[in-house]
């Protein structure tokens, strides 16, 4: 540990001579660039920068804000680098808990029961909901907390997670898990390249696929016009193209296109589908129905997947990858979106052609169930 | 529940142990006052680390607040003053004399005293605040005797003075090993500066350069009173030993 009592910090350039709080207002929120992850929320030392079910705000920053950077610094759409496709992994996988009830197969729960159980994390990040969906943030200490089905489960609405990060921090001895969207995950790493006090602590980063989520007061009355009871409510998904809200006596499903007007500016520039920086990606597409599919990346969640292995906690089955590659590459066309400054800065994977008999061979396997899925979506998604 | 059992003596034990208490009866029959003082006439001669009643000297004290965190007894609450500097109260109610404020105390701001023997009428009465702290406390003193209890062998012998015993001693406070605040992980600072402004003794400096902030502690202001390590919105100061 190197103890001093003389360092100096770095500061960032500012794009206008203005508090920074100001220049991440202007480039970021105002540009329609924000995506709703709060890391700056996180790391504002006076709190003031509020993430809540609207445009991140910081109301009193004349007065509050000490224009120390930090927002800007770990803010991942300021300086932004488009991130997109599957990435690298060690591992492409399906499962399906044989412990827990999740959205698909609950393997982004039992991740993170079983990190609990190992000893890797004291402390894992979940969002719950009250009556109405709005979410709310739980820290998660043992596996037995994990069977509450309100805790998992798919919430299509922003969630600030990653503030609650701060004071896990305080509490935890040995470790934080998170689960997140894309941009929460690119949102942690950004944060742990500018602050390593954050590479430590955070041992275990789940990103879930995402296409786009919502702010929760749109989505309510959306979903409330068109009938949805939420006192009922207990599950929301999106699959093959629709909205699904199933109640305890009814459904609810509508094409998911006709929610295009309200999704947020901060979706629409973001084609990192699959997550790419985080420790290891769950997501619905890619493998038959009750399974979740996983794609390992680090090695710190390969320890989890075989530990879940030699423990028998899961299920595993088929996956396939040309679904979640024609998701992704459905979302990357919306990099028509991004200003040319950052969308100069993708990096696609190119991909070496495959023989013709393989790709038939693996076409034939996927017809299945979920292999519908990205069809009607690509129709829906364009529309 | 354990039954502590009367132990089992012999008879010529009971007749000697019977003999001892007339003895010590006649003794007081004939010299009274062998064996009991006459308080409040009469005080006991207590030593100078006595932890009685705490006095307060708002002029020493930093406002660092490491007297209510060390206070186990959750006796202390800090109340703002009119000069804008939060102060100690301590509630009597719940203070168990245990004097961890006072030896946590950087500046020496409180003091032990003598003062056991404070009446109060009720309750709230018994939450002192700041002002009434800087004084002793008004106790009726009817003494003119101190007693010392000396023990010379196995002979207990009362020493009476006739002189009244300052109960407001004066305090040495004890040598501390010097502590000052200094940050840990400097590649995790923010450079928001709240240490420079919650440093009450104008300790550390932030300066703006073009394209870096400068942090520096002066080791010397430094109290190592520890706000500045409360108050580090990322928790990378600390306080080391000298
Ligand atoms: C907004 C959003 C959009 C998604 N879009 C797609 C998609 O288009 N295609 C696809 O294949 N998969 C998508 N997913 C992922 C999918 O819905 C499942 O979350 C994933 O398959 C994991 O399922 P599971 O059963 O393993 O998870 P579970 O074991 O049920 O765990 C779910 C985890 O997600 C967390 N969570 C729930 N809501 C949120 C939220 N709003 N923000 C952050 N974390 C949350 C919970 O805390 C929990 O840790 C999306 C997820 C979200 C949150
Ligand atoms: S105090 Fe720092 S982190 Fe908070 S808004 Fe101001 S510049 Fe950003
Ligand atoms: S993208 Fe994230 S860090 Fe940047 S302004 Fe929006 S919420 Fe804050």
């Amino acid at each position: 540990m190197a103890i001093t009592l003389e360092w100096s910090v770095k500061i960032p350039d500012r794009a206008i001579e203005e508090k920074y709080w100001l220049n991440l207002k202007k480039k970021v929120i105002d540009a329609g660039l924000c995506s709703h992850c709060s890391t700056c929320a996180l790391i504002c030392p006076v709190d003031g920068i509020i993430s809540a079910d609207r445009e991140i705000d910081f109301p009193d920053w004349e007065e509050k804000c000490v224009d120390c950077s930090a927002c800007v610094r770990v803010c991942p759409r300021y300086d932004y680098t488009p991130l997109c496709d599957i990435g690298e992994y060690i591992e492409l996988t399906a499962a399906r808990s044989k412990r827990f009830k999740g959205q698909d197969g609950a393997m982004a729960t039992e991740f993170m029961a079983s990190a609990l159980e190992m000893g890797l994390i004291d402390r894992a990040l979940f969002v719950g909901r009250d009556e109405e969906w709005r979410t709310n943030i739980y820290h998660i200490r043992s596996v037995d907390q994990l069977k509450d089905t309100r805790l998992t489960g798919t919430k299509y609405s922003f969630a600030s997670v990653l503030p609650e990060i701060k004071k896990a921090m305080k509490t935890s001895k040995l470790g934080i898990g998170v689960v997140g969207t894309p941009c929460m995950v690119s949102g942690i790493r950004k944060l742990q390249s500018e602050f390593s006090l954050f590479r430590e602590k955070i041992k275990l980063v789940c990103g879930l696929f995402c296409t786009e989520n919502f702010y929760h007061h749109q989505l309510y009355e959306f979903l409330k016009e068109k009938g949805v009871d939420f006192s009922k409510l207990i599950k929301t998904d999106i699959t093959k193209g629709k909205f699904i809200a199933t109640m305890t006596d009814s459904v609810v499903s509508f094409p998911v296109k006709e929610l295009n007007d309200i999704i947020p500016h901060g979706c629409e520039v973001c084609i990192d589908f699959t997550a790419v920086e985080s420790d290891f990606s769950v997501g619905s597409v890619g493998s038959n129905v009750g399974y979740s599919t996983v794609v390992v990346r680090g090695e710190v969640a390969k320890d989890v997947l075989d530990f879940i292995r030699e423990n028998n906690y899961a299920d595993f089955g088929k996956v396939i990858p040309e679904v979640i590659e024609k998701l992704s590459n459905l979302k990357k066309k919306r990099k028509k979106n991004i200003p040319e400054e950052f969308r100069s800065r993708i990096q696609e994977e190119v991909k070496p052609e495959e023989s013709k008999e393989s790709k038939e061979s693996r076409e034939k396997e996927s017809e299945k169930e979920k292999t519908e899925k990205p069809k009607e979506q690509e129709g829906t998604k364009e529309g | 529940m354990i039954k502590i059992k009367f132990p089992k003596l012999k008879t010529l034990d009971n007749v000697k142990l019977h003999l001892d208490a007339l003895v010590v009866g006649a003794k007081e029959a004939i010299k009274p006052g062998t064996i009991t003082i006459e308080y409040p006439r009469e005080r006991r001669l207590l030593p100078d680390s006595f932890r009685g009643y705490v006095l307060f000297s708002p002029e020493n004290c930093i406002s660092c607040f490491q007297c209510s965190f060390v206070c186990p007894a959750n006796a202390i609450g800090m109340k703002l003053a009119a000069n804008n500097r939060y102060y100690p109260t301590i509630d009597y109610t719940k203070c168990i004399f245990c004097h961890f404020c006072v030896d946590s105390c950087p500046g020496a701001a409180l003091r032990p005293t003598k003062v056991h023997d404070v009446v109060y009428k009720n309750m709230n009465e018994m939450i002192t605040s700041t002002e009434e702290m800087v004084k002793p406390p008004k106790i009726v003193r009817e003494d003119g005797y101190t007693v010392e209890y000396v023990i010379d062998g196995v002979k207990l012998i009362l020493r009476r003075i006739k002189e009244k015993d300052n109960l407001i001693p004066e305090f040495k406070p004890h040598e501390k090993v010097k502590e000052y605040s200094a940050c840990v992980m400097p590649e995790s600072c923010l450079a928001c500066g709240i240490c420079v402004s919650s440093c009450p003794s104008e300790a550390i400096n932030l300066s703006v350069k073009e394209k870096e902030k400068e942090l520096k502690i002066d080791k010397e202001r430094c109290t190592g009173c520890g706000i500045c390590v409360k108050e580090c919105p990322v928790q990378i100061l600390s306080l080391v030993r000298e």
